[in-house]
């Protein structure tokens, strides 16, 4: 069964089409990375999933029911954009007034639990207004853990975490899916979003670009020859008049993007009194996957 | 293979149990109604006691009223007032509790809280019911720190006690049964004008001032219809509850009140089903 199903979804501001006929399937158990630019309606597909705004059009379906249906409606954990707090009362408060809107019985217990898993059980008694982003960040996912939510919509969870905070992030969205939740997750930061992600979907425009499984990913991510030499211009000039696309990376590696045996790449090098002193294959991340369709879809 | 799910409806009931008691608790922990209760009590203190007080001439002011109870309710029903002093009674708790039910709304969505809120509470008729009664509850608690307030400053006059005790009791309940229907009200105008917190406020204090039943009052008059008619509006039943009152004004002010409660609670809803939330 389907978590999400989402058919021709239509939603404009105004004059602006924010959404235009979006289509999106999101599996049970899967963690969905959702990704897009600024602006390109993730927030605003993800706030229709969760019935704060109106669509205008289309149809959205949580686990094969309406999306305002109660009965799923009741097992949603959410964090759009920032958590939704008070900001005079502490950390447990705000805690302890989301576990009673969720009618949790043994709400203590369960707070205490949440807190536990992001860390920040030693923070309960904060002002809320007194968090630092990334403990505010944290305080958003605990919220939206409680009362172990059987879909969970989380709108840029990494902003403002730090390294531990990601990677505790990473180990609690992976447990909760073996209880057979399912988590969407969009984020900008895609290289955190790779580890953790079994299912993405592309947006751009309001239109749903590529939805693909983890493995399709590595599949469709291309591969290429990275390799440095001692006159590193030279090599440059010589393979981009030999092969299609040549790029030089961030840590200083040329990339050759054709597809092209290392041997013959080292020969030609060789050939022309350049020596080549490291060379190997690699793939292209989510990242990079990303940027090139985002290249090809503007053209 | 993916694990079966089981999903559970709560029940009305459920739902609104477990939101009145998140509106009573954070009710209880702000300021903000403790605050009001003592704006509450403090003003018909003021009223009575300043104008007992000598001018620069050292001569005193003439008094407002000549009985204590005058501040808790007008002689009869004055729909227009001419003098503060018909209109400084416990009426004026309707426009003290219509700005703190703006703020008390105005956090929900300034905090980003309603997020939260109705994605798992689906039915936002909960929300109106739920928050209709907490601020009814607050502003009835109000009227009593008024009647308190009201108490204290008529004794430091030195006003006459002399009252028809079942009249001062019916118009003091009719009052606090009044707060449910203008609890509904300005839950209604700050869900109309939740993006404008400022629009809110103002509009509360607009409709609890009673300046619209001027108007209504003149069409009223001109149509030769009895003063009474104005008793169906939130205001002109306020008003009615006065120190004449009998048996039938408290059942007119449980009518007036409960209808209001559900116009504008099924009016919300409506709004909040219509409009995006967030």
């Amino acid at each position: 069964m389907n978590a999400i199903e989402i058919k021709n979804l239509t939603k404009s501001f105004g004059q602006k089409q924010a959404l235009c006929g979006l289509n999106m399937t999101v599996p049970q158990g899967a963690i969905y990375g959702f990704i897009g630019e600024n602006g390109s309606g993730k927030s605003t597909t993800e706030k229709i999933i969760c019935g704060l705004i109106h669509e205008n059009g289309g149809s959205v379906k949580l686990y094969g029911k309406p999306h305002t249906d109660l009965d799923v409606r009741a097992s949603m954990g959410v964090l759009i954009e920032a958590p939704g707090c008070f900001p005079s009362l502490s950390v447990w408060n705000n805690m302890m007034i989301q576990a009673a809107n969720l009618r949790i019985k043994d709400a203590k217990k369960e707070v205490v639990k949440v807190l536990k898993a992001v860390r920040m059980e030693g923070a309960a008694g904060n002002k809320y207004k007194n968090c630092s982003l990334g403990m505010k960040q944290r305080i958003g996912i605990a919220m939206a853990l409680l009362g172990n939510p059987k879909l969970l919509v989380l709108d840029e969870p990494i902003n403002g975490l730090d390294a531990d905070g990601m990677r505790i992030m990473r180990e609690i969205l992976t447990d909760i899916t073996k209880s057979g939740a399912t988590v969407v997750i969009s984020s900008h930061v895609l290289g955190e979003l790779e580890k953790i992600a079994t299912h993405y979907g592309i947006i751009k425009g309001g239109k749903m670009i590529v939805e693909m499984t983890a493995e399709e990913l590595e599949a469709s991510c291309r591969t290429y020859i990275a390799l440095k030499a001692r006159d590193m211009n030279a090599a440059r000039l010589l393979l981009s008049s030999k092969f299609s696309r040549v790029v030089e990376d961030k840590a200083g590696y040329l990339r050759v993007y054709d597809e092209v045996k290392n041997e013959e790449i080292v020969k030609q090098l060789y050939d022309n009194g350049i020596v080549v002193t490291e060379i190997k294959n690699d793939k292209i991340g989510l990242e990079e996957y990303y940027i090139d369709l985002m290249k090809e879809a503007r053209k | 293979m993916t694990k079966e799910l089981n999903f559970k409806s709560p029940s009305f009931f459920e739902r609104i149990k477990s939101m009145l008691g998140v509106d009573f608790y954070r009710l209880f922990h702000t300021p903000l109604f403790y605050i009001f209760l003592v704006i509450s009590a403090i003003i018909p203190a003021m009223v009575s006691c300043l104008t007992m007080m000598p001018d620069q001439s050292g001569n005193t002011m003439e008094p407002l009223y000549s009985n204590v109870w005058q501040i808790i309710a007008a002689s009869e029903p004055l729909y227009v007032v001419r003098s503060i002093a018909d209109y400084a009674n416990m009426n004026m708790v309707f426009i003290f509790g219509g700005i703190m039910v703006s703020i008390f709304i105005g956090h929900d969505y300034k905090s980003g809280y309603v997020k939260q809120l109705f994605t798992t509470h689906a039915k936002k008729q909960d929300y109106m019911i739920s928050k209709s009664l907490t601020c009814a509850f607050a502003m009835a608690c109000m009227c009593l720190t008024y009647l308190i307030g009201g108490i204290a400053g008529g004794a430091f006059a030195g006003y006459a006690w002399d009252i028809n005790v079942g009249s001062l009791i019916i118009a003091i309940l009719g009052k606090i049964i009044m707060s449910l229907g203008w609890a509904s009200l300005y839950t209604f105008l700050n869900i109309i004008f939740r993006r404008y917190f400022g629009v809110s406020v103002g509009a509360s204090f607009f409709f609890g001032t009673g300046i619209l039943i001027i108007g209504v009052a003149a069409i009223v008059e001109s149509l030769s219809l009895p003063a009474s008619f104005l008793n169906v509006f939130l205001y002109g039943s306020s008003v009615n509850a006065c120190l004449t009152s009998n048996i039938g004004t408290l059942i007119v002010c449980i009518w007036v009140s409960f209808a209001w409660a559900f116009i504008y609670n099924v009016a919300g809803t409506y709004i909040l089903n219509k409009s995006d939330v967030y």
